[in-house]
């Protein structure tokens, strides 16, 4: 049995990804299990997807906890997230971003492979540049990488079950399948499964709503883009204020809009509601 | 037949098409949303000749089930956790009144503190309400399931509506490998609801009428009655079923491997998968170990229980929930049947899995082990041992 965790963020395409991996496996005559595990069901929220993939029928419904492959399907994500968490010696990580593999930090032993699925996304008009949707050609890559899947049935999964533009979805899968790059392992340790430290139950406040905030939570690591507010043509109409979900919008003493960018998850729903245009969503990497 | 690989959720949308369901209710909650938005496309795309009724929260999803069945149509709704908990008032009406609806219920935990993950507190809370209740391993045993339920609702010895339930993610969310039988083949299966309209139209006919002290309890009565028929029932039904479909999921509590066991876990929902596979590891070690699943909760298979008790050393029940003031629910229903059966081995009740936590093949070694070793039966809480790492 093969185990793989995919890492990415609402709205990229990562829970599909997981599912049109099945679909190609079960294509393929194998048994496949894939399932998503969120918390926060919000656009940019980071997720976990898992799949299975066997000869025979899977006993075991349950996370993923020592995969053999972990995907990242956002840069963004190896920067806040232990996407490694228990990643097999032998494994693979496989990671859509510009960078070479050799750049990667991961556990002694683990393969390295790297993708530029954003660009291939966006060269296929798969997505925005806010949001490209990378799933399909970080299938590509991963057929490619490990062979758990075929890129022929991987292109017959996707050609019968993406909903919305099956062929350049299909050439974004071709295009990973040649464009990834993969490298050995560093030598080094390889990491045990770490486990975050229980909080002791009797150190818990007595039940869950004493003294929480969301004040206290900064989702800015959720943000790909940041909004930008052009001043100068700013009419203080406070729309930006009015229509922001996380209330990352104060105001300076003489009533400009100013950014809480601690809060701010880079939704870009100012940029769209402000009447004059005057806020530009500028890409963070 | 076709093989699809599918979640939980469509399961029980490909269900409810297939069982040519003539009225749908319709409100969304996380993790069921999937499955009355499946069934949107299929009435959409023309799949489903039905109505399809969108209201404004689930106490009015299940009142639209509740009068469209007593017009004598197949009705179908889903839900899951809070909105279940908000159906409270309407699921006695429906019972009350026979209404053989049949709902999807993704078992989600109860907040606060708010969490989506598998859960079995919120159809717990709702066992007394006179509902059928069965508890799915598997999107085949869902879908199985839903078409079976429709059978026993409908039955002029039942007339009562029906929860199928699944466990969010591990099942709701989870795609894998299903067998869809021909629309034919369930036809046969399951031919259109026997007229049996309680309420017509142009007649004065009434739902629910005021009932004295002189009547009520022969209503109480009727209902109990009926509840105590279905385990006969869905023997008949199952074996109909797998005439067609060469298909059974072994009634109202399968075991496997239990013969001479020296210690049994009951389990329920997809706990099932993950100890089953854990009995065929410690049974090649030597440990003689078994399970059984209790898949129908309501009405409760007390004789199976009595039966499985005089094969066993001790048993203990996994509960993905807890009765506050008592124990886990199933191992009380457990404690119950066998009180009054001839054999009553120790029995110890195991807490896992509460609010989306994995039941890991390690914790059900860890349980077998406790019942193994002899430990004095009580009340364990296994999350409380186990460190986790939680994702996304």
């Amino acid at each position: 049995m093969i185990e793989i965790r995919f890492h990415g963020r609402g709205g990229q395409g990562g829970v599909v990804a997981s599912e049109l991996l099945a679909q190609a496996a079960f294509l393929d005559g194998k048994i496949p299990q894939s399932f998503p595990f969120f918390g926060v069901e919000r656009r940019g929220a980071p997720v976990t997807a898992y799949s299975r993939i066997d000869d025979r029928p899977i006993a075991l419904r349950t996370s993923i906890t020592a995969p053999h492959v972990v995907v990242v399907l956002d840069p963004g994500l190896l920067a806040t997230e232990r996407v490694t968490d228990g990643l097999k010696p032998g494994g693979l990580l496989l990671v859509n971003t510009t960078h070479a593999p050799e750049t990667l930090a991961a556990p002694g032993g683990v393969r390295r492979a790297a993708v530029d699925a954003t660009h291939i996304a966006l060269a296929h008009g798969l997505g925005t540049a806010m949001l490209p949707i990378v799933n399909t050609a970080v299938l590509g890559a991963l057929a490619r990488a490990t062979e758990v899947v075929s890129l022929e049935a991987l292109s017959r999964a996707v050609e019968q079950f993406v909903p919305a533009r099956p062929e350049e979805n299909r050439l974004a899968a071709r295009d990973g399948y040649l464009g990834v790059r993969t490298v050995d392992g560093t030598a080094g340790p390889s990491v045990p499964l770490p486990t975050s430290p229980r909080v002791a139950g009797p150190s818990l406040p007595e039940g869950p709503m004493a003294s929480l905030s969301s004040e206290r939570i900064h989702t800015a690591a959720w943000r790909t883009f940041t909004p930008v507010i052009h001043l100068d043509r700013c009419t203080k109409c406070n729309f930006c204020w009015k229509f922001c979900p996380d209330d990352a919008i104060e105001f300076d003493a003489v009533g400009f809009p100013k950014l809480r960018l601690e809060y701010c998850k880079g939704c870009g729903i100012c940029a769209a509601e402000c009447p004059p245009k005057t806020i530009e969503m500028v890409a963070e990497v | 037949m076709t093989m699809k690989v599918l979640s939980g959720n469509y399961a029980q949308s490909y269900a409810a098409q297939l069982a040519r369901v003539q009225v749908i209710s319709a409100y969304p909650i996380t993790p069921q949303t999937s499955i009355v938005e499946k069934i949107a496309d299929f009435v959409a795309s023309g799949d489903l000749n039905a109505q399809y009724v969108k209201v404004e929260s689930e106490h009015s999803a299940l009142q639209v089930c509740i009068s469209a069945a007593a017009l004598g149509a197949r009705t179908y709704t889903a839900t899951s956790s809070q909105g279940l908990l908000l159906m409270h008032e309407l699921l006695h009406w429906a019972s009350g009144v026979r209404a053989p609806i049949v709902m999807g219920v993704v078992n989600r935990a109860v907040a606060p503190p708010w969490n989506i993950g598998a859960d079995h507190a919120d159809t717990m809370s709702q066992r007394d309400t006179g509902w059928i209740q069965f508890y799915a391993e598997s999107n085949q045993e869902v879908l199985d399931t839903v078409l079976e339920a429709f059978r026993l609702a409908e039955h002029p010895d039942i007339r009562l509506p029906v929860m199928v339930t699944e466990d969010a993610f591990y099942l709701s969310h989870t795609v894998e490998p299903v067998d869809v039988p021909e629309a034919t083949l369930v036809d046969r299966f399951l031919p259109p609801r026997e007229p049996h309209a309680i309420l017509v139209p142009g007649e004065a006919t009434r739902l629910g009428s005021f009932t004295g002290p002189d009547h009520y309890v022969d209503f109480r009565k009727q209902l109990a009655d009926a509840i105590e028929r279905v385990p006969k029932l869905l023997g008949k039904i199952e074996e109909e079923y797998r005439a067609l479909t060469g298909r059974s999921h072994g009634g109202a509590l399968p075991t496997y491997r239990v013969d001479g066991a020296d210690a049994v876990l009951v389990t329920m929902g997809t706990a099932t998968t993950t100890a089953r596979g854990v009995v065929d590891e410690m049974r090649a070690a030597g440990h003689k170990v078994g399970l059984a699943k209790l898949r129908l909760f309501r009405p409760f298979p007390d004789d199976e229980i009595r039966r499985l008790a005089t094969q066993v050393g001790r048993i203990g029940v996994v509960d993905r929930s807890y009765t506050f003031g008592r124990m886990g629910p199933a191992a009380t229903e457990v404690s119950a049947a066998l009180y009054s059966g001839g054999a009553r081995p120790p029995l110890s009740s195991f807490l896992a899995g509460i609010g989306g936590r994995d039941i890991t093949p390690h914790e059900v070694r860890r349980m077998y082990e406790t019942l193994l070793e002899g430990r004095t039966p009580t009340t364990h809480w296994e999350d409380l041992e186990e460190e986790v790492t939680v994702h996304g």
